[in-house]
Order: structure tokens, then C-alpha cells, then sequence
């Protein structure tokens, strides 16, 4: 009779507790997975003043289902294993999508992570937003419905920065592709090739090197001098960068560098006066549309203390179009469905100061503007605290700077 | 010591009964401890038995990881390899790669002997990245757990058990081999190779089995965590795994058995939690290791025995009081210490230097309390307990040495 009684109390316990849960929709949890800690962190904290950022804006938006969203914070240490162990932290408390940008390996990681996880517990899905992985496979090979990038790739980076160049007279006819040997390089050097029948350049020599190991560049400047190259089209980031730079510089070469990671922080401000004249192929510049983009230059710096720069614009333009798509979905009774989450994704616009931004269905890769600029002293806003900063030469709209959908890419669609 | 079989059992009715103790969070923490553990204690082997510092360890964990990852794909968790079988590619792969690279390094000893594993482990982490087939590129290698034996491995409890029988398993095979002739003798290469050789034994032959040996179970171990994780990708070859297992096993304590398990599963169970709490926990990792060389040179496993054996004058209920009496100490030192830190780290930051305005210094935030960062308030409070706690080690140290001068 006692556990009868004790029974029936606790299923009718539970059957209040559960229409009282009902009653309220569950908030929207965002879960980043970044690298908050470690050498690696300064990228990471880029990240997470972008998504809090724009987190504030969707939330003084009404938030979701009258809810303001959740961020819930997740330091991956820096590499897979701690983000696989991160995703499951996250998911285990709620959160339906996932934000992680930094870094493709640690990419590589959570995408696989969330497609398991969508296989293994369906009707409970999981979205990955993958805010700055470039590497081509994340949309290719290991491409699935529930991961979307928002930001460019090897193959737009490449191209947009070979288009730029030669529209603006500054490519030549001879390029040298120096590039660092890992995947990402690799993709850049294929797309520079791949280029240079429709643009009619050669390409007279390339070259995959130790990645952020060679101290000394002085030999790789002379087989660039040596080819006759006039531009050196490279997406070698960080101290390989630097390092190539500078021993050009100091050999006096006269070519003209087409980068993809020259806005990192730090990077201007390193190279100084050796940076000037070189170009980059980015989705943002601060002089492009100059009144929208000054207010959001103001708004953002008001808000986080600096103005956006490297990976926060685009951070904050995918975010933009994650607040889109969440728009368009109608909470149900627990929260977000993240299937419909992402079904409005798909075909989600935004209206970024750069232009219109859209997510393309085949393969879930962003469609964005792209912005070849080069380094310059007569920037508006000034790079590092330096007198360089960069200038627009060439704004390439989404439409142009879209590439095709990768073979390799079959993703498997619910229902 | 005639408590430890009991304390053992107990321990591993604890394990056993975890799923259903903690959180799912927190059991996900406990699978990476087990890793953690395992790893340590293969290390261990070589490092605290045999004497012979590894500083490229991740080269054969690494090698497990990504043969139970081939392995996984191409089976399929069928046939001869069912899933729950895996780890023992991983021990192959291992046991390989250990006794071709244990014949090249263990032809010398000492820092020689380190800066070959160095270079080995270095070698395998410069060529991955460019063995796209092997390696899987920048993005990994990617695998599914499949069902064998009517389990899912689906959940995390799953994951969790297998885990948990290989790392037991192998800690007892570890156990047993330091009981077998060829474990007492990588004892007696630690403490004088010469003499060994002497005596007619080839030393060459015995520490390459020995290093063969650490890395089969090393593989194991990473075969685990790519199997946990469901992937590889060649930043486990990198060398600060390598570094985190030296750390952790001399943290625990690398001359007793179970000193490396417990030292990696006490300091991955610290990353778990403090890295989703503080910015700086790498810095705190770091002031630990340097504290336990310091005053615990035999790690915090080894010091425990030490003291447990020989208790000294006091007897045991002394030193028990003690030792909880200078862990206080230690305690309100640490608050103070961390609580400057954490101060610290708050009042530098980029988010703090964009709030303060035309001189205005908006209060900080910590443990629930708000502190204006230009009173002497915050700083007295850190200052001082970190202050009050190193006056009251040292008072107990004082009235500890003055008992025993009583004594003597």
C-alpha cells in the first residue's frame, strides 16, 4: 500500500512538473566551442566577442519565442579531443546549435560529432554553425545537412583574390604559388592552378613548404626571383606569412603578395612598411558602403571596445544570417526544433553593410561578397595602430564570388 | 598497507557504479581520466620502472588512434574485429612501432636517449600532415562506433564500460608484468644498467622489450580515445601530448604503480572543470607542477606512501593532523593566491579596458561580489589571505620540528 501511495504521488508530481515545463517555452542555448585558452586563444576571443555581440543584437530583437537566447560558453582547449568532449558538455545541457570557427581540424571534429549524434538520437538534432573552418572538405567529402558554413573557402578566397588582382591591373602574367604543405595549402595552390587558363596567367612555379617551422625564408625568395614571378599568390597564415614577407622585402624582390590571412591582428603591425602594396581577399573592409558600415564600426566598438576586424565581421554577418533563419521558425513547446532550425537556414538572406549574404542549399556553403583590398597608408581606419590599413580596390559581389558546389559533396536530406 | 586490496575494490565499485552516480558531463570527463590514466601508466613503465625518460610518447598513443581508426572504418565492428575488440589493433600498431623505435633509442640512455624519442616523435608529427591518405588531412580521420555483441555503443555509458574494462585490464596486465622476471630486471636497468650488464644480461635487447611494451599500451590507449571520440587528426602527434603525460605522471608520482594513473586522472579531471571556469587555468596547471617538484619531489601518490609507511614519531593519527593542518593553510593560500589571479586577469582584460571610461573604473565582479579595482580592498583581501596562509604553513612546520627536537 506505502509504495502504491508513493507512487502514485510521484507520477502525479511529475505529470504537474511536466505541464508547468510545457507551459513556458524552453530558451534558445547557443553553445560556442572555442579556443578560449592556450596559444591559440587570441583567434578564439575574436570569435567569442563576435557571437556575443550579435547575440545582443538578436536578443534586443525579442530574442526567440520571447526568450532571450543563451550563450553558453565551451573551451576546447585548443584541440579535437577537448571539443569533442565540449560538444557532448553542450549538447548534455541543451544547447541546439553549435558555433566553432578557429580552426578546420578542431571543425572537422565537431562536424562529424553532430552528425553522429543527429544519426544516433533523431527527432533531437543538433546544428552546427561553422563560423570560419575553410578548409574545402567541410563542404565537400564531409558535408551533411546539419553543418553550415558561413564563412569563405580556399576556393573563393583564391579565386575572388586572382579576379581582383588582375581587374585591377596588379596580377601579371607570371605567378609563383608558395604555400604551406597541409591541406589548406594544398586547396589554395589547386585554385590558383586551376585559375590560370581563364584569367591567362602562368603559373611558373609552385612550391608546398614545412608549415610554421622554417625560420629563415631567404631560399624560397630566391626560387621566386629566380622564376620571374610577378605575384606571389599564398595562403600561408601567421609567422609563415611574416617571415616570406619580410625576407622578400629584404631581398629587395619587387613582387606583389596576394594573401588570405593578412588582417590578422598583429600581422600589420609585425610587418610594418614591408606589407605595403600587398593584397588580401577578404569578406569585409571598413571603407566599402561607408555610412552602414561606419555605424556598425561604431556600434561594434562601442560594445566590445575595438573595431571588428579578421574573423568578427564575418562572424557577425553569419550570425546575422542565423538570426534570419530563426525568424522565420516558430518555437514549439520545447524550444527550438533545430530540423525546421535548419530547413529556414537553407535558405536564409541577410542584409549585411557588405551586401546581401545568402546560404546556398546544395552544400550549405555561405554565398557573400568578397573585398579585394590592398595595404595602404591612405586607409581610413588604421590597422594595428599603424600608420597601413587597408583600401578596397575591387568589391566582388556574392553572385561573382560564388564557386560551384564540390563533387564530393552527396548530402543526405531527411524524410 | 594491508588496506590496499580493499581500497582497490572499492574503487572499482565506485568505477562500476558511476553511470549512475554522476552527471553525463562529468562521465565524459571520466572516460578521457581513464585515457589519461592508461597513457600515464604506460609511460610510467619506461619512465618510473625502467628508468628511461620518453619525451615522444604521443608518437605511439598517436599510432594506436589512428590503427583503431582505420581499423573501425574497415571492419566495421564485424567479422574479426568486432567493436569491443579494437583496442587490441591499437596494442599491435603499438607494440610495432615501440620495438622499432626502442631499438634505435635505447642504444643510449639518459638525455641521449630522451632526445631520440624527441626526434622520432617529431619526425612522425612533420610527415603526417603530408600523408593526406593516412592522416586525413587537416579536417582527420572519421569513424563510427558500430553495435557488435548485441551493445549499441551508441551511448555514453557504453563508452564509458569499455573504457573502463580495457584501462582496468591493462593496468592489471601493467600490475602483473612488474611482477614477472622482465619487470623486475627494467628495475635493475633504472638502478645500475653497468652491473646488469655485468651479470651477462643484454641491456639492449631488455629495454627495447621494455619501451616495446610502454608503447603497446600506449597504443591501447589512444585506440581508446580515437574509439571515445569516433576520430584522429594528427594534433595528437603533437608534442605537447607528449609533455602533458611527463607532467602528469611526475605529478602523481612515477616510481610507485599506480603514482602516473592517478596523477593524469587528477589533472585531466582539474582541465575538465577549470578550463570552462577560468581564462588561465594552463597557468594554474602549471604553478601545480611546479609546486609538487618543489616540496613533493616524489609526486602526490608517491608522498602519500611515503608517509603512510613510515609515519614517523608522531604516529599515524600526527601526521594525518598535520597534514590536514597544513592543507588548510594551503587552502586559504590558494584562495588568496587564485582570488589575485582571477583579479588580475579580469582587471587586464580587453572587455574590462573597453568599459572604463575617462577615468571611470566600473567595479569587477568575482565570487559574487563586486570590488572597486583602485580601493586597496580587492588587493588587501588577495595579498592578505594568500599572506595569512603562507604564515600558518609555516607556523605548523615550526611546531612540527620543535615536537620532534622535544622528542630527540
Amino acid at each position: 500500500m506505502g509504495f502504491q501511495k508513493f507512487a502514485r504521488g510521484t507520477v502525479a508530481m511529475a505529470l504537474v512538473m511536466g505541464a508547468a515545463a510545457a507551459a513556458q517555452a524552453e530558451p534558445l542555448k547557443i553553445a560556442l566551442v572555442e579556443t578560449l585558452s592556450g596559444p591559440q586563444a587570441s583567434t578564439g576571443l575574436l570569435y567569442r566577442d563576435a557571437v556575443k555581440y550579435q547575440i545582443g543584437k538578436i536578443n534586443e530583437a525579442g530574442g526567440f519565442g520571447g526568450e532571450p537566447v543563451e550563450l553558453l560558453e565551451f573551451d576546447n582547449q585548443g584541440g579535437p579531443v577537448g571539443a569533442a568532449d565540449r560538444v557532448r558538455a553542450a549538447i548534455s545541457e541543451g544547447a541546439d546549435v553549435i558555433l566553432q570557427g578557429s580552426s578546420s581540424a578542431v571543425a572537422g571534429q565537431v562536424t562529424e560529432d553532430v552528425r553522429k549524434h543527429n544519426l544516433r538520437n533523431a527527432g533531437d538534432e543538433v546544428l552546427y554553425i561553422n563560423l570560419g573552418g575553410e578548409a574545402m572538405e567541410l563542404t565537400g567529402s564531409k558535408c551533411h545537412y546539419y553543418h553550415f558554413r558561413t564563412s569563405p573557402n580556399a576556393a573563393i578566397r583564391v579565386n575572388t583574390l586572382l579576379d581582383g588582382m588582375n581587374e585591377a591591373g596588379v596580377l601579371g602574367d607570371n605567378v609563383y604559388a608558395m604555400n604551406q604543405n597541409y591541406s589548406w595549402g594544398v586547396d589554395v595552390q589547386d585554385n590558383t592552378v586551376a585559375a590560370s587558363d581563364r584569367l591567362g596567367f602562368t603559373v611558373v612555379e609552385q612550391t608546398l613548404h614545412d608549415v610554421n617551422k622554417i625560420q629563415d625564408f631567404s631560399p624560397y625568395v630566391q626560387r621566386v626571383q629566380a622564376a620571374g614571378a610577378d605575384t606571389v599568390i599564398t595562403g600561408n597564415w601567421s609567422n609563415d606569412l611574416l617571415l616570406l614577407m619580410k625576407a622578400a622585402s629584404g631581398a629587395g624582390l619587387d613582387v606583389r603578395f596576394g594573401t588570405a590571412f593578412l588582417d590578422q591582428p598583429g600581422n600589420i603591425g609585425n610587418a610594418g612598411s614591408v606589407a605595403e602594396g600587398h593584397f588580401l581577399s577578404a569578406p569585409f573592409n571598413p571603407e566599402v558602403n561607408p555610412e552602414e558600415t561606419a555605424a556598425f564600426m561604431e556600434d561594434y566598438k562601442s560594445v566590445t571596445g575595438h573595431y571588428p576586424s579578421y574573423v568578427e565581421p564575418t562572424t557577425v554577418f553569419g550570425m546575422m544570417l542565423l538570426q534570419a533563419a530563426l525568424e522565420e521558425v516558430e518555437p514549439t513547446e520545447d524550444g527550438l526544433n533545430a530540423a525546421d532550425l535548419a530547413v529556414a537556414l537553407e535558405n536564409a538572406t541577410a542584409e549585411t553593410p557588405m551586401g546581401t549574404i545568402a546560404m546556398r542549399g546544395a552544400d550549405h556553403q555561405a554565398i557573400l561578397p568578397m573585398i579585394v583590398q590592398e595595404v595602404s597608408k591612405d586607409a581610413q581606419y588604421k590597422a594595428d595602430d599603424t600608420e597601413l590599413g587597408f583600401v578596397p580596390i575591387k568589391v566582388i559581389s556574392a553572385a561573382d564570388a560564388e564557386q560551384p558546389v564540390q563533387d564530393s559533396c552527396e548530402m543526405k536530406r531527411p524524410g | 598497507m594491508k588496506y590496499a586490496p580493499l581500497l582497490l575494490l572499492l574503487t572499482v565499485a565506485v568505477l562500476v557504479a558511476l553511470p549512475w552516480l554522476v552527471s553525463g558531463s562529468m562521465l565524459n570527463a571520466a572516460v578521457q581520466m581513464l585515457i589519461a590514466a592508461l597513457f600515464a601508466m604506460a609511460f610510467g613503465l619506461l619512465c618510473g620502472q625502467a628508468g628511461l625518460l620518453s619525451f615522444g610518447h604521443a608518437a605511439y598513443f598517436g599510432v594506436g588512434a589512428f590503427a583503431a581508426v582505420h581499423a573501425m572504418n574497415a571492419f566495421g565492428g564485424e567479422g574479426l574485429l568486432p567493436t569491443p575488440l579494437l583496442p587490441l589493433v591499437g596494442g599491435a600498431t603499438g607494440l610495432v612501432s615501440g620495438l622499432l623505435a626502442g631499438y634505435f633509442s635505447t642504444k643510449r640512455t639518459g638525455v641521449y636517449f630522451a632526445m631520440i624519442t624527441l626526434a622520432l616523435a617529431e619526425l612522425l608529427h612533420a610527415l603526417a600532415p603530408h600523408l593526406k591518405t593516412v592522416f586525413g588531412g587537416e579536417a582527420g580521420v572519421s569513424s563510427f562506433r558500430m553495435p557488435a555483441w548485441g551493445i549499441g555503443f551508441g551511448s555514453l555509458n557504453d563508452v564509458y564500460f569499455l573504457t573502463l574494462v580495457w584501462t582496468l585490464l591493462c593496468i592489471g596486465l601493467l600490475y602483473l608484468f612488474s611482477k614477472t622476471p622482465l619487470g623486475r630486471l627494467a628495475l635493475g636497468l633504472r638502478e645500475n644498467a653497468h652491473r646488469l650488464r655485468f651479470l651477462g644480461y643484454n641491456t639492449h635487447a631488455l629495454g627495447t622489450l621494455i619501451f616495446a611494451v610502454s608503447a603497446m599500451f600506449a597504443g591501447v590507449a589512444g585506440a581508446l580515445q580515437s574509439m571515445n571520440i569516433e576520430a584522429a587528426n594528427y594534433v595528437v602527434l603533437e608534442s605537447h601530448i607528449s609533455t602533458a603525460v611527463v607532467l602528469n605522471s611526475f605529478i602523481g608520482g612515477v616510481r610507485v604503480f599506480l603514482g602516473p594513473a592517478i596523477g593524469g586522472a587528477v589533472m585531466t579531471f582539474f582541465g575538465h572543470v577549470t578550463s570552462d571556469l577560468t581564462r588561465v587555468w594552463l597557468l594554474y596547471q602549471g604553478i601545480i607542477f611546479v609546486l609538487v617538484m618543489m616540496f613533493l619531489p616524489r609526486g602526490i601518490v608517491g608522498e602519500l606512501v611515503e608517509r603512510l609507511r613510515s609515519p614517523g614519531s608522531e604516529g599515524f593519527a600526527g601526521t594525518l593532523g598535520t597534514t590536514l593542518m597544513r592543507l588548510a593553510s594551503l587552502a586559504v593560500a590558494a584562495f588568496g593566491g587564485v582570488f589575485l589571479v582571477e583579479f588580475l586577469q579580469r582587471f587586464l582584460s580587453a572587455e574590462y579596458r573597453a568599459g572604463v571610461q575617462e577615468g571611470i573604473w566600473p567595479n569587477i565582479t568575482l565570487f559574487s561580489h563586486d570590488w572597486a579595482p583602485l580601493s586597496v580592498l580587492p588587493w588587501g583581501f588577495g595579498f592578505g589571505l594568500f599572506g595569512l596562509g603562507i604564515a600558518l604553513v609555516v607556523m605548523v612546520n615550526r611546531r612540527v620540528a620543535a615536537r620532534k627536537e622535544a622528542q630527540a
